[in-house]
């Protein structure tokens, strides 16, 4: 199986399309296609052997190619709860950075996850929570309550948990149950713009590629039964719905599995009746279910020990 | 006591005196951030004539006392304009001297005359056409356009719940005078909280005498 790797390439919208078409000439795919005015920002996985040629055309058009170590990742941004005491700084700004290099974030915020013996999260939260790929949760500027009172938002939280907070000393051990802490980025009232914010925002995006990273590698010893790519590909041509809807990512990658912004009623039957070249269907697959984010559906794929094959 | 003499007896400069403090020395700094970004957003900082805040976060404890600087009388359109009157063309004309009313100002003559009949040919000048435009300039002269004691306690009431931690909605809150006292937890309140609070008011006082 060729080896995809994640590169964003940004340039303006004129003749982008001959890109398009090298990737499917290539065999690689367009995960997301953002056009903004006249630039247009291309998320794309292309085969190892052709970067290359990828980049050739990228500097023939004047555009940037760049690497977007968190492609094809959905982190889920979870704040204590929605109010002005979070957002928009800095929970936006962490969830806007962690978009640069590829990820698709979703801001979850808590019913009720705020202050210290109050604090609690429900089961369908963490439900939702489990739906993505990495969960940051944006914590405010007292150790004391990042360190004895908050983590207990951690329980039954199956996913890598990266937590951003106020205070620089703190180290990842002191966190109960986290898996990466970064400082500096507490409870603000102003955008992150000075110098040791940015800083800390950088030091996010690396940690947290670092951990997606980390599950890819677990993946290869056990590899998917198939790439979440491909099925976004196959979605795109048997079901033509999808082009009609107007989320902004209306197939969202996961590292193992994807998220289908479509009615689960309606469309689940077409989804698992989706077939591949090689005569399997996607329910050999994959679980498909019902998502927790709206009435989505879920698509987690199998490794390929359980289904005993891979395509 | 009456206000008058509470005001009379403080002449200060904006923020002469900001405190803040807790057991652990950067999240002082954090809170210093937000509270500043907060008096700005706002528009406070000039309003303000010294400010105390005392963080426990180990017993889930925000503790703020302010003393104000004197906010002024109530703003008439005198005040920040010239009005005059155009009998031939049918209009008032209102030249803004003070900018920082024009948005009180316009949504009391759009109440008042309608969007319709109101013009602003440029930055500064705002012009009604009506029927009787001596009476009409005469009445807006007079009219109250803004009452800064008002907005203030709306704004301070606003930002104290701004800064304090989001969790800690208990509160207890006191505006006599120039004086602002705010306790907030997540506990019930405990007396000397409140009385401590009022300490801290009594120490700004006489940090202004010295």
């Amino acid at each position: 199986m060729a080896v995809l790797l994640p590169y964003l390439y940004t340039g303006g919208v004129h003749k982008h399309g001959l890109l398009i078409e090298l990737m499917e000439d290539l065999g690689g795919y367009i995960i997301q296609k953002v056009v903004t005015g006249t630039e247009v920002n291309l998320i794309m996985l292309i085969p190892e052997k052709d970067v290359n040629v990828v980049k050739k055309l990228s500097d023939e058009l004047l555009g940037v190619l760049m690497e977007a170590p968190l492609t094809g990742v959905e982190i889920a941004v979870v704040s204590p709860t929605l109010a002005s005491h979070h957002l928009p700084h800095s929970a936006c700004d962490v969830a806007e950075y962690l978009r640069h290099p590829g990820a698709n974030t979703n801001m979850i915020g808590l019913a009720r996850g705020m202050g210290r013996r109050v604090s609690l999260s429900m089961d369908y939260e963490r439900k939702l929570i489990n739906e993505h790929d990495i969960a940051v949760f944006t914590f405010g500027s007292f150790s004391d309550c990042i360190t004895k009172k908050k983590p207990k938002l951690f329980e039954g939280i199956e996913i890598p948990i990266v937590v951003t907070g106020g205070p620089v000393e703190l180290k990842t051990e002191d966190v109960p149950g986290a898996d990466l802490y970064i400082g500096n980025i507490g409870r603000v009232s102003h955008r992150l713009r000075r110098t040791e914010e940015v800083n800390a925002l950088d030091s996010l995006n690396e940690g947290v590629s670092k951990i997606a990273d980390n599950i890819r590698k677990q993946q290869a010893k056990d590899p998917l039964a198939v790439l979440p790519a491909r099925v976004m590909k196959e979605i795109e041509n048997q079901v033509p719905e999808i082009r009609t809807v107007l989320s902004p990512a209306p197939l969202t990658l996961q590292l193992d599995g994807l998220r289908v912004k479509l009615p689960y009623d309606e469309f689940h039957e077409k989804i698992e009746n989706l077939e591949f070249d090689e005569g399997v269907t996607l329910s050999e697959l994959a679980n498909i279910s019902r998502s927790k984010m709206k009435n989505y559906i879920l698509i987690k794929i199998k490794s390929k020990s359980d289904v005993g094959f891979a395509i | 006591m009456p206000q008058a003499m509470w005001r009379s007896e403080v002449r200060m400069d904006s923020l002469e005196t900001f405190v803040v403090e807790s057991a652990i020395d950067s999240e002082q700094e954090f809170y210093r951030k937000i509270i500043e970004d907060n008096l700005a957003s706002l528009k406070l900082a000039p309003a303000i004539g010294r400010i105390k805040v005392v963080l426990k976060p180990e017993d889930s404890l925000f503790q703020m006392a302010i003393i104000l600087r004197d906010v002024g009388t109530k703003v008439t359109t005198i005040d920040i304009a010239d009005v005059e009157s155009k009998p031939v063309a049918g209009e008032v004309v209102i030249s803004i001297k003070k900018e920082q009313y024009i948005p009180e100002l316009l949504v009391k003559l759009w109440e008042r005359y309608g969007k319709a009949n109101i013009s602003q040919p440029d930055r500064w000048t705002v012009t009604i056409s009506t029927d009787k435009p001596a009476e009409e300039a005469a009445f807006i002269k007079e009219m109250m356009v803004a009452d800064p004691r008002h907005r203030l306690h709306e704004n301070l009431v606003d930002f104290a719940i701004r800064a304090t931690p989001e969790g800690f909605r208990v509160r207890y809150h006191l505006y006599k005078g120039n004086h602002f006292v705010f306790v907030a937890s997540e506990e019930a309140l405990k007396r000397e909280w409140i009385e401590e609070a009022g300490a801290m008011l009594d120490e700004l006082t006489e940090g202004g005498e010295k």
